[in-house]
């Protein structure tokens, strides 16, 4: 008697059970783990499309409502043209987050599919569970967003509720294939945010989400055609307002979409049973050869310096005695070259992507939105271009953007997972150089990024050198107050989860101050809002360099900056011991 | 396993110099739990010190507080005469630390990791890159200096965290579990390399869970648990102290090993002066006959017609002492 022929009956119902229904296992593990940040999920499927719908549907709409009219398209108003779009935009990019960590979380960083792996579960199961579970987050929150967009009458049919379908169809377009390569790769090292940077961002850029595709130029149009999120957007307008389009058309769309399904999801499958199967293969490691060769390079280098002398007793420690000796050592030095020779061994397209971010958010506005817009109305009476409206905002934002990362996240991640400053605290190290430090490494980043910016603003005409050189310096400037702030918010932070909401802050924040529409479109009292919030006076300050129109309010923005950096810079010294003692 | 009385001849004097760590009703709450509940000790300057307990028992705590990277509740510290807390930088300039759990650079490789540890006491770049390769050596990672420290087994990246803590060449070396996930080789270069130090007059400060280690390393320790000092002395005045010159394990089997325990207690009490009965330790797999004539104990035994399926007579160890002094906590 063997163990099949037992109790035979209820194995074999089991295993079968198993077999058919495993994908549906697996996706309720998905949905569980989701669970854990289920508030900010929620918060933010309502919150987003309110926040793009006053922001980019009213601001941006009364511009553009103005001067183009979209009837031609079936729309009755700006809102009404981009809501669909904005829709199937952040369903996709949504799928540009759940197909990346979640996945290397289940190959790697918890081997969760590798407890699956032991169960009845094949792998294709397996992978079909994730997108199974993560195609219920994209339908949850195309249906808030539906509903939401039906509350501001910016749906005119209710085939816009077959929007959650098509936007789940563009969303898993783009997430799949990301999902076969993230899963193919042992580790990610940056990989994640190389894809966010090179591919998610131009492809939802230049899809043509905020204006018509073909207010591009040609070549950039090219972009949009590849582009799951154009073909997910033009779907959405067909459904949400009827815009007319050929049959031909939509079939093209709905078949560019499945193909790219079908094809990844071969591709998923073919991946995930190598990996979960039995040559259990561990994944490529890209740049394997660039490591090699670095470390031959460096073990030349270590054999041609071979013939050092033994070391002859310690010279002596650096540290100050005297005013602040308990906080500071004098060693900021060693904090900002650890920083720079950890940047050195990362890769490099990783350090020079955060320059094209801003890039490309011109490109896309400036060329998109400009032929809406015959120009935005300067303070001394002329007009100018809506590409030099924006471009001094971009700076701004670019630069709050980088400081706060690097003042937050990535202060939180040192402190709790690397625990980088329990290794300095131990150190003759003092708590102030190691802050100063890391503000001093995110400023040199920053500044390389704002001088790459400013260079293709000086080389489009954009801005003149003159102004440029002060732009850089304010760029600093505000990245500097940012910083001082983030340190000090990041010594009251616990978990990772309060980090997600301030994310919440800095989107609202790029969106209504000032950035991509003057904010005299609101009345006065979200005006004033708006006014005490620290990016808009970065971003009127900018104007102000770049217009070379100085005036009362800029010394307000100057003393805004400094406040911030003396109350933040204040703070975060006064909770150093909470932050790096703990 | 003999205590060389040469240990012993290191007992505290009165004309020692100023103590290398001196604490003072240490008191470390984290809300309202007290890890660590008033504890008060000394160490003199070229002294080595070890911290027994049982998990949780608040040695880490300690060591943290020593060096200035918790804060204390209450009491007073000085570490070379400086308060740490006050003095932050300053002492650990003087301190080596090798925390329980290794905090490497993953983001740096195994050279840069030293050298970068030694950029953060402000030592010139010229003497690291020398001292590097001496560490390496020691640690014996030469052929992985330029690998990524991901790239390490669990015990490379123990002997590099340990070799790492020598770069300033500290006055006082903080040791949490050093040994722990050595293979046997690489602890004995590293008991060589810490004898050596001693020698050179550095001031030893160790935690361990091998009594074996700690009675070859320690001139002093101290026996924690639940945050307070247990008992402290010299190993071999502690196993005096607590313990009988001779034991006698006995196995009688797992179910009846507790049973056991009782009637031999009686008998042994009732034995007479020959044995030197003194008590029994119950273990889960075998009893502990602490007894000065473990000889004679086995033979009172066997004459009332016990019959242990194993006996083995041994020389106290610090182990016993341990067992004696936090063995409660075990059983109940
Ligand atoms: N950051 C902390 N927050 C709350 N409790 C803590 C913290 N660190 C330690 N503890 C508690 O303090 C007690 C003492 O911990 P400690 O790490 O000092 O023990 P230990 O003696 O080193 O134990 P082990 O032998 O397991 O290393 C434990 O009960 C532990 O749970
Ligand atoms: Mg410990």
């Amino acid at each position: 008697m063997t163990i099949a022929d037992y109790p035979a009956v209820n194995k074999d119902v089991l295993s079968r059970r198993v077999r058919r229904w495993g994908a549906l296992y697996q996706a309720e593990a998905t949905l569980r783990s989701m669970r854990a940040y289920g508030g900010v999920i929620l918060f933010a499927s309502t919150f987003q499309p309110i926040m793009y719908i006053l922001a980019m549907g009213l601001g941006l709409g009364v511009l553009v409502g103005a001067e183009t009219d979209f009837s031609a398209y079936g729309a009755d108003s700006y809102l009404m043209y981009i809501a669909p779009a904005i829709l199937a935009s952040t369903v996709a990019m949504t799928a540009g987050i759940e197909f990346t960590f979640p996945v290397m979380e289940g190959f790697k960083w918890r081997r969760k599919y590798y407890g699956a792996q032991a169960t009845a579960l094949t792998p294709p199961q397996i992978a079909l569970g994730h997108i199974l579970g993560v195609s219920c987050r994209f339908g949850l929150h195309a249906l808030i967003f539906t509903a939401v967009l039906f509350a501001f009458g910016a749906l005119s049919s209710p085939a816009a509720l077959l929007m959650i379908l098509s936007s789940t169809l563009g969303a898993l377009a783009i997430g799949l294939p990301i999902m076969a390569y993230i899963s193919s790769l042992r580790d990610e090292k940056g990989h994640a945010a190389i894809i966010q940077r090179f591919v998610i961002m131009p492809l939802f850029l230049f899809s043509g989400t905020f204006y018509p595709l073909t207010n591009l130029p040609q070549f950039l149009q090219v972009i949009g055609w590849v582009s799951p999120i154009w073909h997910a957007n033009e779907l959405g307008r067909v459904l949400a307002f009827g815009q007319p389009t050929d049959l031909w058309l939509v079939a093209v769309h709905i078949g560019y979409l499945s193909a790219i399904v079908v094809v990844a999801w071969f591709a998923v499958q073919r991946v995930f049973t190598r990996r979960l199967g039995y040559d259990e293969w561990r994944g490529r490691i890209p740049g394997l050869k660039a490591d090699q060769r670095r470390q031959e390079r460096q073990d030349a280098k270590a054999a041609a310096t071979e013939s050092y002398q033994r070391s002859e007793g310690v010279p002596p420690v650096a540290f100050r005695r005297g005013v602040g000796a308990n906080y500071y050592s004098g060693n900021i030095r060693a904090v900002f070259s650890r920083g720079l020779t950890a940047i050195r061994n990362n890769r490099g397209i990783i350090f020079i992507s955060g320059f094209l971010e801003p890039v490309l958010f011109l490109t896309s506005f400036g060329l998109g939105v400009s032929p809406m817009i015959s120009g935005i109305e300067a303070a001394d009476g002329g007009t100018i271009s809506y590409a030099m409206f924006i471009a001094p905002a971009l700076l701004a934002v670019s630069a709050m953007n980088g400081a706060v990362f690097d003042s937050t996240w990535n202060v939180f991640f040192k402190l709790k997972i690397t625990k980088l400053y329990r290794t300095m605290m131990s150190t003759s190290l003092g708590p102030v150089d190691v802050a100063v430090g890391e503000i001093a490494l995110a400023l040199f980043r920053g500044g390389i990024y704002a001088l790459g910016f400013l260079g293709v603003l000086v080389a489009t005409g954009l801005v003149t050198p003159l102004p440029a050189l002060l732009m850089w310096i304010t760029a600093l400037f505000i990245a500097l107050g940012f910083a001082c702030i983030g340190m000090a918010v990041t010594s009251f932070m616990k978990r990772f989860q309060q980090m997600d909401w301030m994310m919440m802050v800095l989107i609202p924040m790029f969106l209504f101050s000032a950035t991509l529409f003057p904010i005299d479109v609101y009345p006065t009292g979200v005006q004033w809002v708006i006014q005490a919030l620290p990016l808009w006076h970065g971003v009127e300050l900018m104007r102000d360099i770049a217009f070379w129109d100085f005036g009362a309010m800029t010394l307000v923005h100057i003393g805004y900056y400094l406040v911030m950096v003396g109350v933040g810079g204040a703070l975060a010294a006064y909770r150093m011991k909470a932050l790096f003692l703990r | 396993m003999s205590i060389s009385s040469a240990l012993e001849s290191s007992a505290p004097s009165d004309t020692a110099p100023a103590p290398a760590i001196d604490a003072t009703s240490l008191v470390k709450e984290y809300g309202d739990f007290t890890a660590v509940d008033g504890i008060t000790f000394s160490v003199r300057r070229g002294e080595s010190f070890g911290l027994l307990g049982p998990n949780g028992a608040g040695k880490s705590t300690t060591m943290r507080m020593i060096a200035a990277v918790a804060s204390r509740t209450e009491g007073q510290m000085l570490v070379a005469g400086l308060d740490p807390e006050q003095h932050g930088p300053e002492v650990r300039a003087r301190l080596g630390v090798i925390p329980q759990q290794d905090n490497l650079d993953e983001e740096l490789t195994v050279r840069e990791n030293i050298i970068m540890y030694g950029r953060y006491f402000g030592l010139p770049r010229r003497y690291l890159r020398a001292k590097a390769d001496e560490l390496l050596e020691f640690a014996q990672l030469e052929h992985k200096a330029n690998s990524r420290v991901e790239d390490l087994s669990g015990g490379m990246k123990r002997r590099l965290t340990i070799a790492r803590a020598l770069v300033n060449e500290p006055e006082v070396l903080l040791l949490d579990e050093p040994t722990t996930g050595l293979d046997p080789q690489a602890r004995h270069v590293l008991w060589d390399r810490l004898f050596r130090l001693k020698e050179s007059g550095t001031t030893l400060v160790l935690t361990t869970h091998h009594m074996d280690e700690a009675e070859q390393l320690c001139d002093r320790l101290v026996v924690v648990d639940h945050g307070a000092i247990m008992a402290e002395g010299t190993p071999a005045g502690l196993i005096r102290e607590h313990s009988t010159r001779e034991v006698l394990e006995l196995r009688f089997g797992t179910d009846r090993n507790a049973e056991q325990a009782k009637t031999l207690e009686e008998l042994l009490t009732g034995a007479g002066p020959d044995a030197d009965f003194s008590h029994i330790e119950v273990l889960p797999d075998r009893l502990l006959v602490y007894a000065g004539q473990a000889e004679s104990a086995l033979e009172a035994i066997h004459a009332a017609g016990h019959k242990p399926m194993t006996s083995l007579v041994r020389r106290s160890s610090l182990e016993d002492v341990f067992l004696r002094l936090t063995g409660r906590s075990l059983i109940d």
